[in-house]
C-alpha cells in the first residue's frame, strides 16, 4: 500500500510517500513527481520518514528524473530515510547522485 | 460346451407360419376328401382351430420382429407398408376371381380341392394384411405414448388373444356371446383410435401422401371384407369356416376405424399445418442458434441464422444487421432483400423518430426490448428494431422491415427477442472462448520464455580444482531478472558475475538477456573489473528503458596467484569468509548501478579492489531477493543472518552451504509464505 501526500512550503514542494514502494505502485510516485515538475516546481523534497520499503522499481523512479531535473534546474532532495531504506539507496549508489539528508532542516538549508 | 446356434426369430417364425399354413391346408383337404367320399376322416374341428391360432401367432411374431428390426419407422413409410400389403392382398384376390371367371362352368371351375386351396390362400392373405396393419397401427398409436395408452393397448391385445380362442367356445356360430365379444373389442379399438399424435408432425406434403395411403387402406380393407362375406354366404364346398372368426372380424373393424379417424383428422389438419410447421421451424432455429459456435468459426454464422430465423418468424420483407464497432462507427454486416438506397432512407427515418431516439439512449442494455415502429416510407410500413446485447452493452442491432403497417404482432416480437438473446449468448460464448484460447496461448508463450530464460543461465559453471562453485536461482514469476554467469579467461583465470535487473517479470527478463549478451561480449576483451563495468554501463545505457537499471558484481579469480579482483555496480555486497580468522564480512566497495548515469560521469562512480584468498575461504554472491525476503512479522531476512549462517557452516561444501541458506530462508519466510522477488545465490569455496 502506498499513499502520497503533497505539501507546499514555498518555494519547496514536499512529497510524503507512506508505505511500501514496489513495482505495483511505483507509477503513483512517478506521477506525483512528474506533476510537480510540470507545475513548475523548482525544489522538490521527499520526506522519506514513512517509506517502509523501496524496491528497485521505486528506486528506478528517482533515477529516471536525474538527468531531466539537472537540465531543467530542478533540485530533488530526500530526507529522513529510515536506516533500512537508506541502506538500499547506498548500496545502489544513488546517494552519490541524489542529496540525502538526515532531517528536514538540513535539506531545506542545503543548496 | 455345446454352442447353440443363434435362433433367428424372424426367419423361424416365417418358416413356422408357412409350415402351419401347409399343415392347415393338408388337414382341411383331407377332411374335404372325407366329406366328398362320405368317409369319416376322424379329424376334429378343434385340430384346425389350433392350427389357425398357431398361424395367427406366428404371423404376429414375424411382423412384430420385422417392425422392431426396421428402425426406419417414418410415419409415411409405415402407412405405405400397410397400403402395399392391402394392395397386394386385393390384387391376389382379383386375380383369383378373374381366373374363375375365365374357367366359367368348366370342370376345373367346379373342382372343390382347387377352390379350397384358394380359400386357404385368401385366408392367409387376409390374416397377414390384418395382423401386419394392426401392428403398424400399434406403432402409430404408441407414438409419444403415455402409461395409460400402453395399458389400453395391452388390454386390447389380451382381448384379441381371447378372441382367437373364442372359436372353441362358440363353435363357429353367431350368437349373443359373439356379438358381446365383438362389441367389447370394437369399443376398445375405438378408444385406442383417438391416439393420433403423429399427424401434426407431418408436413403439408406428407399429409397429402398419407391421405392417399389411408384411402387405399380403407378401400382395400372394405373390399377384402366384402369378399370374406361372399365366401361366408357361399359355403357349400368348404368343410370348415376359417374366416368367420371373432379375431379377424374385430381386426377388420379396428383397422377400418383407425384408418377412417386418421383420414379425417389428417384432412382437417391440413389448413393449420402451416402454423405447426412454422412453430417447428422456430424451435429448430432456436436450437441451431443455441449451439455454440466452434472457435475457428466466425460469429457471422450465428448472425446469419439469427437473420434467417427472425425473418421467417415475422414474415419480414427485408432486413439488415449492423454492429457497432466503436462510437458511432457502424458496420453493416448483412442485408436481406433490401436495396442500399432504401436502407439509407430507412436509417434516416429511424434517426428522426423520437421513440427510436429514446430507445437508442436507453442506458440499461438489459432492459432493452425490440421496438416496433410505424414509418411513412413509399415501400415499407413498419419496422422492428432488435438490440443485440452482450455483457450488458449493446453491440449492434437488427432491423426488420415489412411492407404492411403494424406488421409485427406481440408473438412475433417475443419470439424474435428470444432469438436475438440466444444469438447474443452464442456470440458472447464464442468471444469468451476465443479469449480463453488466447490466454492459453499466452501461458504457452510464457512457458517457452521460461524455458529460454533457464537456458540463459549456465548449466556448467567454469572452474578448476582450485575452487568449487555452485549456484541457485528462483524467479518470482514465470521469468525473472536475476543473472549469473562464468567465463574462463585463460588457464588460471575465471570471471564470475552476478546481476539483478530492476523490477521483475517479463521486462526484467528481457533486460537480463541483454545483460548476458553484454557480459559474454565484453568479457572476451580481457578487461579489468572496473573497465568491464564502465563499458557495460555504456552499452546498457543505450538499451535499457529510462527507469530501469541493472546491478552487478564481477569477480576475476586468478588461481595461480590466489588473487581475486572485483568491482561492484550497485549490487548487494558480497560476503567473504576468511578461514584465517574464521570471520565473514561484506566486501566494502563503492559502485553505482548500471544504467543510472548514462554518460561519461559513470567512471567516477565505480571502483576496483583486489585481495588474496587462502584455502578454505568462501565467497557468497547473492541478489537482494534474499536480503529483502520478509517473514510474517514483516522482518527482513537481512545481511546478518546470511553472515552468521556462513560462519557456522564454513566447513561444509558449497552445495551444502547453499542448501543451508535456502532452507533457512524458507523456514524464515514461513510455510506458505512466498518470496515475491527473484532471488539467486552463488557460493564459491577455495581449496
Amino acid at each position: 500500500m502506498l499513499s502520497i501526500e503533497t505539501l507546499q512550503e514555498h518555494p519547496h514542494f514536499i512529497l510524503l510517500p507512506k508505505g511500501e514502494i514496489d513495482a505495483s505502485n511505483s507509477v503513483q510516485l512517478d506521477e506525483s513527481i512528474r506533476k510537480l515538475a510540470e507545475n513548475g516546481a523548482k525544489s522538490i523534497l521527499v520526506d522519506g520518514s514513512a517509506i517502509e520499503y523501496i524496491s528497485s522499481a521505486g528506486l528506478g523512479v528517482f533515477m529516471s528524473y536525474l538527468e531531466d531535473f539537472q537540465e531543467q534546474g530542478i533540485s530533488l532532495k530526500i530526507f529522513s530515510l529510515s536506516p533500512r531504506v537508506l541502506e538500499v539507496f547506498q548500496i545502489l549508489g544513488l546517494d552519490q547522485l541524489i542529496p540525502i539528508f538526515p532531517e528536514k532542516e538540513a535539506a531545506l538549508n542545503a543548496n | 460346451m455345446i454352442k447353440l446356434p443363434t435362433i433367428h426369430i424372424g426367419r423361424l417364425s416365417l418358416l413356422l407360419s408357412i409350415l402351419v399354413w401347409l399343415a392347415l391346408l393338408f388337414v382341411d383337404l383331407v377332411r374335404l376328401f372325407g366329406v366328398i367320399n362320405n368317409l369319416n376322416s376322424g379329424i376334429a374341428a378343434e385340430f384346425t382351430w389350433v392350427l389357425e391360432i398357431l398361424f395367427f401367432l406366428t404371423v404376429y411374431f414375424f411382423y412384430n420382429y420385422n417392425l422392431q428390426k426396421n428402425a426406419q419407422n417414418e410415419f409415411l413409410n409405415l402407412l405405405w407398408r400397410a397400403a402395399s400389403t392391402g394392395i397386394f392382398a386385393s390384387a391376389a384376390f382379383l386375380v383369383i376371381q378373374v381366373f374363375y371367371q375365365f374357367l366359367g362352368d368348366s370342370k376345373l371351375g367346379q373342382e372343390p380341392f382347387l377352390r379350397n386351396f384358394f380359400y386357404h390362400v385368401h385366408f392367409a392373405l387376409i390374416s397377414i394384411f390384418l395382423i401386419s396393419t394392426t401392428l403398424l397401427w400399434k406403432k402409430l398409436i404408441l407414438y409419444q405414448k403415455t402409461k395409460q395408452v400402453v395399458q389400453q393397448w395391452q388390454t386390447y391385445e389380451i382381448g384379441l388373444l381371447i378372441a382367437m380362442f373364442f372359436v372353441f367356445f362358440s363353435q363357429n356360430t353367431f350368437g349373443y356371446s359373439f356379438i358381446f365379444g365383438f362389441v367389447i373389442l370394437t369399443v376398445l379399438g375405438g378408444f385406442l383410435s383417438v391416439n393420433l399424435k403423429w399427424i401434426p408432425y407431418l408436413t403439408f406434403k406428407e399429409k397429402w401422401k398419407s391421405l392417399l395411403f389411408l384411402a387405399i387402406i380403407i378401400i382395400c380393407s372394405v373390399y377384402l371384407f366384402l369378399q370374406t362375406n361372399a365366401y361366408s354366404s357361399a359355403q357349400q364346398t368348404y368343410p370348415i369356416n376359417l374366416l368367420d372368426n371373432l379375431f379377424l372380424i374385430s381386426l377388420y373393424i379396428f383397422i377400418l376405424i383407425y384408418a377412417l379417424f386418421s383420414f379425417l383428422v389428417t384432412l382437417f389438419n391440413l389448413p393449420t399445418s402451416s402454423v405447426f410447421e412454422q412453430k417447428l421451424t422456430e424451435a429448430i432455429n432456436f436450437q441451431r442458434l443455441s449451439q455454440s459456435i466452434q472457435p475457428d468459426e466466425d460469429e457471422e454464422k450465428v448472425l446469419d441464422i439469427l437473420m434467417d430465423s427472425s425473418m421467417s418468424a415475422s414474415f419480414a420483407d427485408g432486413a439488415w444487421l449492423e454492429m457497432y464497432q466503436t462510437d458511432r462507427d457502424q458496420a453493416i454486416l448483412q442485408t436481406r432483400w433490401i436495396e442500399e438506397k432504401e436502407r439509407e432512407e430507412l436509417s434516416k427515418l429511424i434517426e428522426s423518430n423520437s421513440a427510436a431516439q429514446n430507445w437508442a439512449k436507453e442506458s440499461k442494455a438489459d432492459l432493452l426490448n425490440p421496438l416496433p415502429l410505424k414509418i411513412s416510407h413509399p415501400k415499407f410500413g413498419s419496422l422492428l428494431l432488435v438490440p443485440l446485447v452482450i455483457n450488458k452493452s449493446v453491440i449492434g442491432r437488427m432491423v426488420l422491415c415489412k411492407e404492411l403497417k403494424d406488421g409485427f404482432n406481440k408473438e412475433m416480437v417475443s419470439i424474435i427477442e428470444t432469438f436475438a438473446r440466444q444469438a447474443s449468448i452464442s456470440v458472447e460464448n464464442h468471444r469468451l472462448l476465443n479469449q480463453a484460447i488466447q490466454n492459453e496461448r499466452y501461458q504457452e508463450e510464457l512457458k517457452i520464455a521460461q524455458r529460454v530464460q533457464k537456458a540463459l543461465l549456465p548449466n556448467n559453471l567454469d572452474h578448476n580444482k582450485d575452487f568449487e562453485i555452485c549456484a541457485y536461482s528462483n524467479a518470482a514469476d514465470e521469468v525473472g531478472g536475476d543473472y549469473y554467469d562464468t567465463f574462463q579467461l585463460d588457464q588460471h583465470r575465471y570471471a564470475i558475475i552476478i546481476g539483478d535487473v530492476s523490477g521483475k517479470g517479463t521486462s526484467a527478463a528481457f533486460h537480463m538477456a541483454q545483460m548476458k549478451g553484454v557480459f559474454q561480449s565484453l568479457i572476451q576483451l580481457n578487461l579489468s573489473p572496473k573497465e568491464f563495468m564502465i563499458r557495460s554501463n555504456a552499452a546498457l545505457s543505450r538499451c535499457l528503458e529510462r527507469n530501469h537499471f541493472i546491478t552487478a558484481s564481477i569477480f576475476i579469480i586468478d588461481t595461480l596467484h590466489h588473487q581475486v579482483c572485483h568491482a561492484r555496480a550497485g549490487h548487494v555486497p558480497t560476503l567473504f569468509y576468511r578461514s584465517g580468522n574464521q570471520k565473514a564480512e561484506y566486501l566494502g566497495i563503492g559502485g553505482l548501478g548500471l544504467g543510472i548515469l548514462r554518460n561519461m560521469q559513470y567512471e567516477k562512480h565505480v571502483e576496483e579492489k583486489e585481495f588474496t584468498y587462502h584455502s578454505g575461504d568462501i565467497l557468497v554472491l547473492f541478489t537482494d531477493g534474499i536480503v529483502e525476503a520478509k517473514n510474517q512479522k514483516s522482518q527482513q531476512f537481512g545481511f546478518e543472518r546470511i553472515r552468521a549462517l556462513v560462519e557456522i557452516n564454513y566447513h561444509l561444501s558449497p552445495k551444502e552451504i547453499q542448501a543451508k541458506l535456502i532452507d533457512t530462508l524458507h523456514d524464515f519466510v514461513g510455510g506458505d509464505g512466498l518470496i515475491d522477488d527473484d532471488y539467486s545465490l552463488l557460493v564459491v569455496k577455495f581449496n
